[in-house]
């Protein structure tokens, strides 16, 4: 018997996925465990595993098409078949997707074949996507109150078949004021990470005279359509506020340039953010409202305390950011911390991060201190009660002991879930962090 | 001061008063005089307007309704009854190919002034060839006009406006409504053609019928009540003409329709709604519109085979459910 193999779910959201790569051909032999595929689902790019050994007898779809869980994408002949003979046998594969400088001339006149269409599906059930498959589906009156109401469709989450957007969802982004918050997105949205810092060319670049900007529309990848969705439900839905501090951090980096001379020859860099890491994990014991959530009828405290690292990604990994979480940093030295933080920020730029990797952070940390960036607000990263959004640590003429000398000083701003925390306790948090980090020998015992 | 008197009354005081008011007016059909009626919609009628104006014919629907058609043309304003709609087929070239196109092809010398009436729809266990629907076949010709009356008050009235109608009028009632009461006014009135009425108001989503189904639209309406779904349930009294304009007023309130016809599907009354409430709504609906049908096939004659054929209240508590994305 052949073996199917179809989109899985890679996740407990995920409704559909996309080839990004095959990383297999028809004819290749292939062993179980072997990563044949990288899918893209709403959260991250994974491998796609095969659970058997065998031969891929036939790729049913290809790369750049986007299929609903449980769609055939490839079939597989077991080490007594004939590939061929399966192959032939199979359904046909679905048709490429047009390019997008094709002309419409050229595109097909009717949906490519579905090969799902035997399978019984629900009435209202749109059929299988292939071709075009990012058309935005909305029925007219949900149209007109968008356009009379001034709402971006392009960032709703249709919930009628296939996806539609209907009247009920634009009403409710209407009613939860998601499109005056959708404006602020793209301002705020930057949050990021890189764990180098950036060298900052001494001149930016200009352009000729007279050459203009390539106007156009950019497709939403499944990775921006989720940052865009649950950025504007946080924005939207939780009482956001803000409280900033300033770091004396000249004690931390003196401690991390001894720290880092010691331990050079072992291979380790410890980075301001790892120490923040571990600051912000202890202040949390003292704290435990910044390790909740918000629970509509109750404010659930968390047991465990799970810190999240906002990370950019590269464009050629699709940009945007995702959030690497380091699990139990409370109870983790600064070496282990430094290590998975580096480890997880490298996947996530270059093959992604699990589910696993990105699920249950509590606290969330962004620091854009290595672009140069004096202070920023971020985003509260739901279902945590608060994020940290760190600048970078700046040389200044300060006041020491009633002296004016050079000095290093570095911004916090904490975005705060007012429901949970009120600002008295967000400074009393910032008091105890404020401790940790202006005496940092703390942070290493 | 109102009365409550049965359908199949209001039918015969419609047909009395507009005889006793117009002389030219008379009822022929099978068994309409000695017998009062196959149904007994006639009772007393041959006593007090005699064998002239209530006027017993041979089982033969192609000869009387071609007797109807010749006397309208000469001045008369016959009602004809057909004991059923489903024997008017063998009558086709006539009701069909005569009346409704006489004004026309006379140069305006004739016109055909003529009711036809009689049951329509599933009378119960009929059979296939007894239980004919025949809104959507005829409302396909033009030069006609087309009533089916809800209860008895618009019986009387619709028919009375009928019987006044300068254009051959198909009036459809059903057997299955003859002995319902309702409440009738005692003074004079008439229901005027082409004027829908709301018979539940609503906001979540509009159901169009006529006649018997609109019974089925109201149980499903109670239903979906108690679910949160708020249906405006509107009789449109007449096919033609139809009052489009009362269907879009409230689609553009609820942005939902379903169409409730007891035709076949193909080619039906409520294909001809849909596509105008979808032309004329575009940009008020949040969903295509749901239509519900007898099913495509002949009627049964088993009982539980012909209620679920026939447009029911499940049916249309579906539709509904779809069609506002609540299914």
């Amino acid at each position: 018997m052949s073996i199917e193999i179809t989109m899985p779910r890679l996740s407990d959201t995920m409704e559909t996925g996309s080839i990004l790569k095959w990383n297999v051909g028809e004819g290749d032999s292939v062993s179980a465990g072997d990563a044949v595929a990288d899918i893209e689902t709403d959260k991250a790019t994974m491998e796609m595993q095969v659970y058997d050994d065998g031969t891929i007898a036939r790729i049913l779809v290809p790369e750049g098409q986007t299929v609903e869980v449980g769609t055939p994408i490839a079939v597989l002949a077991e080490k007594d078949e004939d590939p061929q003979e399966i192959a032939a046998a199979s359904a046909p594969p679905l048709e490429p997707a047009p390019a997008a400088q094709e002309a419409p001339a050229a595109a097909p006149a009717v949906p490519a074949p579905d090969p799902t269409a035997s399978a019984p599906t629900p009435a209202t059930a749109a059929p299988v996507p292939a071709a075009g498959a990012e058309r935005l589906r909305i029925s007219p009156v949900a149209r007109r109150l968008a356009d009379e109401h001034g709402i971006d469709v392009s960032l709703l989450q249709g919930s009628g078949p296939g996806g539609r957007i209907i009247k009920r969802d634009v009403m409710g982004a209407l009613e939860a004021g998601r499109e005056t918050a959708a404006a602020l997105v793209p301002s705020a949205a930057a949050v990021a990470v890189p764990t180098t810092p950036v060298e900052l060319s001494p001149a930016a670049a200009v352009p000729p005279a007279g050459v203009r900007l390539e106007p156009g529309l950019v497709p939403l990848s499944n990775a921006r359509q989720t940052i865009a969705r649950r950025l504007v439900e946080s924005k939207t839905t939780i009482p956001h506020y803000q409280v900033t501090v300033t770091f004396n951090v000249d004690p931390l980096l003196d401690l991390r340039r001894v720290l880092n001379e010691q331990l050079a020859a072992q291979g380790v860099k410890l980075s301001l953010n790892d120490f923040l890491i571990r600051g912000c994990a202890l202040a949390i014991h003292q704290h435990p409202e910044f390790n909740a959530s918000w629970a509509g009828e109750s404010i659930e405290i968390h047991g465990e305390v799970n810190i999240g690292i906002a990370v950019a990604l590269p464009p050629e990994r699709g940009g945007g950011l995702v959030v690497a979480t380091i699990r139990q940093a409370d109870r983790r030295g600064l070496r282990e911390i430094s290590a998975e933080a580096k480890h997880l920020a490298e996947k996530a730029r270059t093959r992604g991060l699990t589910i696993d990797e990105m699920a249950g952070s509590t606290f969330t940390i962004s620091n854009l201190g290595m672009f140069g960036v004096d202070h920023f607000t971020a985003i509260i990263n739901p279902p945590n009660s608060a994020i940290l959004a760190v600048g970078t640590a700046q040389e200044l003429a300060v006041v020491r002991d009633g002296q004016i000398v050079i000095g290093h000083e570095m911004s916090a701003t904490l975005s705060l879930d007012h429901r949970i925390i009120d600002g008295a306790t967000a400074a009393q948090f910032l008091v105890s962090l404020r401790q940790l980090v202006e005496s940092p020998a703390t942070l290493l015992v | 001061m109102a009365r409550i008197i049965e359908f199949r009354d209001a039918l015969r005081e419609a047909m009395s008063e507009e005889m006793r008011r117009d002389p030219r007016v008379f009822l022929m059909g099978e068994e309409v005089a000695e017998y009062d009626g196959a149904y007994k919609v006639s009772r007393g009628m041959l006593d007090e307007f005699g064998p002239r104006r209530v006027i017993d014919t041979p089982i033969s629907e192609t000869a009387f309704a071609g007797l109807g058609i010749g006397a309208a043309m000469m001045g008369l304003r016959p009602v004809i009854e057909f004991m059923s709609w489903s024997f008017s087929l063998v009558a086709a070239d006539q009701i069909l190919n005569n009346a409704p196109k006489m004004l026309y092809m006379s140069g305006g010398q004739f016109g055909c002034p003529i009711v036809f009436r009689g049951n329509d729809g599933a009378g119960g266990q009929l059979g296939s060839t007894h239980s004919w629907c025949v809104e959507s076949l005829y409302a396909n010709v033009p030069g006609l006009k087309m009533a089916i009356p809800f209860d008895a008050y618009d019986a009387k009235g619709l028919l009375k406006t009928a019987i006044r109608d300068d254009s051959p009028v198909f009036f459809l009632e059903s057997e299955r409504l003859l002995s319902v009461k309702g409440e009738v006014p005692e003074e004079e009135f008439v229901v005027a053609f082409g004027e829908a009425l709301v018979r539940r108001p609503g906001t979540g989503c509009t159901v169009v019928s006529f006649g018997r189904p609109l019974y089925f639209c109201l149980e499903a309406a109670t239903i979906l009540a108690e679910e949160g779904i708020d249906c405006e349930v509107i009789d449109g009294r007449t096919i033609r003409p139809l009052d489009l304009a009362a269907i879009v007023r409230s689609v553009r309130k609820t942005n939902y329709c379903v169409v409730v016809d007891q035709s076949w599907p193909f080619a039906s009354v409520g294909a001809e709604i849909a596509a105008q409430v979808h032309k004329a709504c575009f940009d008020d609906l949040d969903n295509h519109v749901v239509r519900v049908h007898s099913d495509d096939v002949p009627a049964p004659y088993s009982y539980d085979l012909e209620q679920q054929m026939l447009p029911n209240t499940r049916k249309i508590c579906e539709a509904v459910r779809s069609v506002t994305y609540n299914a």
